[in-house]
């Protein structure tokens, strides 16, 4: 069976200048990614602030052309894709579902403008589907003639959740779908997001900062560190027992809620490099505890380490 | 205890005059926190825990009415204070750090002339000395050439930068109570746990006191010596880290550390725990338990008067003896 994703070897620049006078520069927010995604799993994508994972969703949503490589959604490339029949394989659920919606439109005329858009149906039909659609992320049949501000951020996500599904995508690409709300409300949310997954046998390319939600919803993990993947595997085996020191110190730095466990992990030596001035070899090398001379000449390959996993280190494991 | 304590706040409401009425949005807070010690107040958004802060340090906006018991710091009555003696204590003897380093610090100053600010303001000493002083805390967290970056603006530095920057400049008067209002949310977790353990340091090194207000009950349960759940404006429970971690009281805390997962702890392919509904409004004040719509346990009694019951250092509001785990 085709993969609902593939990503293969994708770059993207962009031409920046950092002042009026000083010449473009090339900054390089993913650098040949890779990564396949079988249908009917999630494959999470976790990284720091500008690592571009992003970026990446952009050009999987078709909203950033690849500089170079291609991506594959159902085996079709997305470049290829009209706007109308990407829209129809693949879907996007923002961060922020206070800015996402049109605080002007009820939530029956933002969950049934993507039908409009495509003429699916009669209005009968369409209204029908918008309610049987409401029911399915939770949302009552009240919050219909209802505007965004009338709801808590909980429900406006369900919102968004019930208007990228109403085409009945395949993949659903989530960017941070429950950063912006409380703990309780992201729970109800991560539920709502595997029970729709399992019910529509939907596969998901999660990205997220936090990775005991990747843990909790991701079949696979990628994680990225300025713009390369340093490691892919299991998200069991990779969020558990990571083989790169990157992945090892991004989870050593989450707070768990049991005391006694004193102050989360040592913190890495420096800061997240320059994108504009990678480091050379090993991007991570300069801020990483086990580097050796090879490291700050010679970029790691990804390689198979472990069951199932791939890691991009000279030193790994 | 609460008498030799560094704040203590008893009884304390904030109300804001909303279009429906009074919005209760902290009633019934009573918190102490002594020298050197950690407090967390951990709770979701909208339950009361900045405001509770802010109404500490007088810094509530100007509509919102303050009352309370008592609200003292080093024993001296804050109800009373007058304008000028609120200033003369802010940023002084008690400091506050805010969320969002990209919003407050002032775009058209320099790191330098921020700094400096407070130093010159509380009378501490000259502009060589208040320089001397900004280039040793810049030092003191993390920042390297120092010197240097005096002459930066805020825009210059990365959001690990600038909450940095923040510290340093609540750190300038060598404060003895230091407010931190979610001051590692907008930063990644790495940056996070830098700032954490540079909170902690610092606090050792200065005998401050820190009062940390956060949703976050990884960072509580890793920083707190004592940690305040509030709920609808309310504590609803309280007490050292170690107690309300392993023998939660509350049906709300036990619901919301269910609500997190924890890497391989938590089990895969099984829906995590959820608090059903959502937070009552607290337009118009609210009688009985708040939380009793959302409760798996509330009966009859909870529309009445909550006791609030106490295991030594462990207080909690709840009519249940004991809540079913």
């Amino acid at each position: 069976m085709t993969p609902i994703l593939e990503i293969r070897g994708v770059t993207k620049r962009y031409s920046v200048r950092r002042g009026m006078f000083e010449p473009k520069r090339s900054l390089m927010a993913v650098a040949g990614v890779s990564a396949t995604l079988p249908r009917g799993e999630v494959l999470g994508l976790v990284g720091e602030s500008g690592c571009g994972k992003s970026t990446l969703a952009k050009m999987v949503l078709g909203l950033e052309t690849p500089t170079e490589g291609e991506i594959l959604v159902d085996g079709r490339p997305v470049a290829s894709l009209g706007r109308l029949e990407r829209a129809r394989l693949v879907q996007p659920v923002f961060q922020d579902p206070y800015s996402s919606l049109n605080p002007r439109r009820t939530v029956a005329a933002i969950v049934g403008q993507p039908l409009d858009v495509h003429g699916e149906g009669t209005a009968p039909e369409r209204r029908t589907r918008v309610a049987e659609m409401l029911a399915l992320v939770g949302l009552a049949e009240r919050h219909a003639a209802a505007y965004p501000n009338q709801l808590s951020g909980g429900q406006r996500q369900r919102v968004a959740i019930a208007r990228a599904l109403i085409l009945r995508p395949s993949l659903v690409v989530c960017d941070e779908p429950t950063s912006a709300l409380d703990v309780s409300v992201q729970a109800q949310i991560l539920n709502l997001l595997a029970e729709l997954q399992a019910k529509l046998g939907l596969s998901y390319l999660f990205i997220s900062h936090n990775l005991a939600v990747v843990y909790l919803i991701a079949t696979r993990v990628a994680v990225m560190y300025l713009g390369r993947l340093v490691e892919v595997g299991q998200a069991e085996t990779v969020l558990t027992a990571p083989d790169h020191p990157y992945t090892q110190a991004l989870l050593s730095a989450v707070p768990t809620p049991k005391p006694g466990r004193g102050l989360p992990g040592a913190p890495l030596k420096g800061s997240f490099p320059n994108p504009l001035d990678p480091p050379p070899g090993c991007p991570f090398h300069p801020r990483c505890p086990v580097a050796q001379d090879v490291c700050a000449t010679t970029p790691p390959a990804l390689e198979s380490k472990q069951a199932g996993s791939t890691v991009a280190c000279h030193f790994a494991g | 205890m609460a008498g030799d304590a560094l704040l203590d706040i008893r009884h304390l409401a904030v109300r804001i005059p909303v279009a429906d009425g009074p919005l209760h949005a902290v009633r019934d807070v009573s918190l102490n926190i002594h020298r050197g010690e950690t407090l967390c107040v951990v709770g979701e958004s909208g339950c009361g825990k900045s405001l509770t802060s802010l109404a500490t340090m007088g810094l509530l906006p100007p509509t919102a009415v303050r009352t309370a018991e008592r609200l003292a710091f080093e024993g001296e009555d804050l109800l009373r204070a007058k304008p000028a003696r609120m200033r003369a204590l802010r940023g002084d003897r008690m400091a506050m750090i805010f969320q969002e380093p990209m919003t407050s610090l002032n775009p058209a100053w320099t790191i330098g002339e921020q700094l400096m600010e407070p130093f010159l303001y509380h009378g501490k000493g000259n502009r060589r000395a208040a320089e001397a002083r900004a280039v040793e805390l810049l030092e003191r967290v993390g920042i390297a050439a120092a010197g240097s970056r005096l002459a930066q603006y805020p825009h210059e530095l990365s959001g690990g930068l600038r909450q940095r920057v923040m510290i340093a400049m609540a750190l300038m008067c060598g404060p003895d109570l230091l407010l931190a209002d979610e001051p590692t949310t907008a930063l990644d977790v790495t940056i996070q746990a830098e700032i954490l353990r540079l909170l902690a340091d610092l606090q050792r090194e200065f005998g401050m006191a820190l009062l940390l207000v956060t949703h976050d009950l990884g960072i509580v349960a890793s920083v707190a010596d004592r940690v305040a759940v509030m709920y609808a404006g309310e504590v609803v429970e309280e007490g050292t880290t170690e107690a309300v971690f392993a023998a939660p009281r509350h049906p709300y805390t036990r619901g919301l550390l269910s609500c997190i997962p924890i890497p391989g702890e938590t089990p895969r392919g099984q829906p995590l725990g959820t608090i059903p509904g959502t937070v009552p409004s607290l337009v118009g004040g609210i009688e009985g338990c708040a939380f009793r719509d959302r409760c798996a346990f509330a009966r009859e009694d909870c529309a009445r008067t909550v006791p609030v019951k106490d295991d030594g250092p462990h207080r909690w509001r709840c009519v249940l003896e004991d809540v079913p785990a």
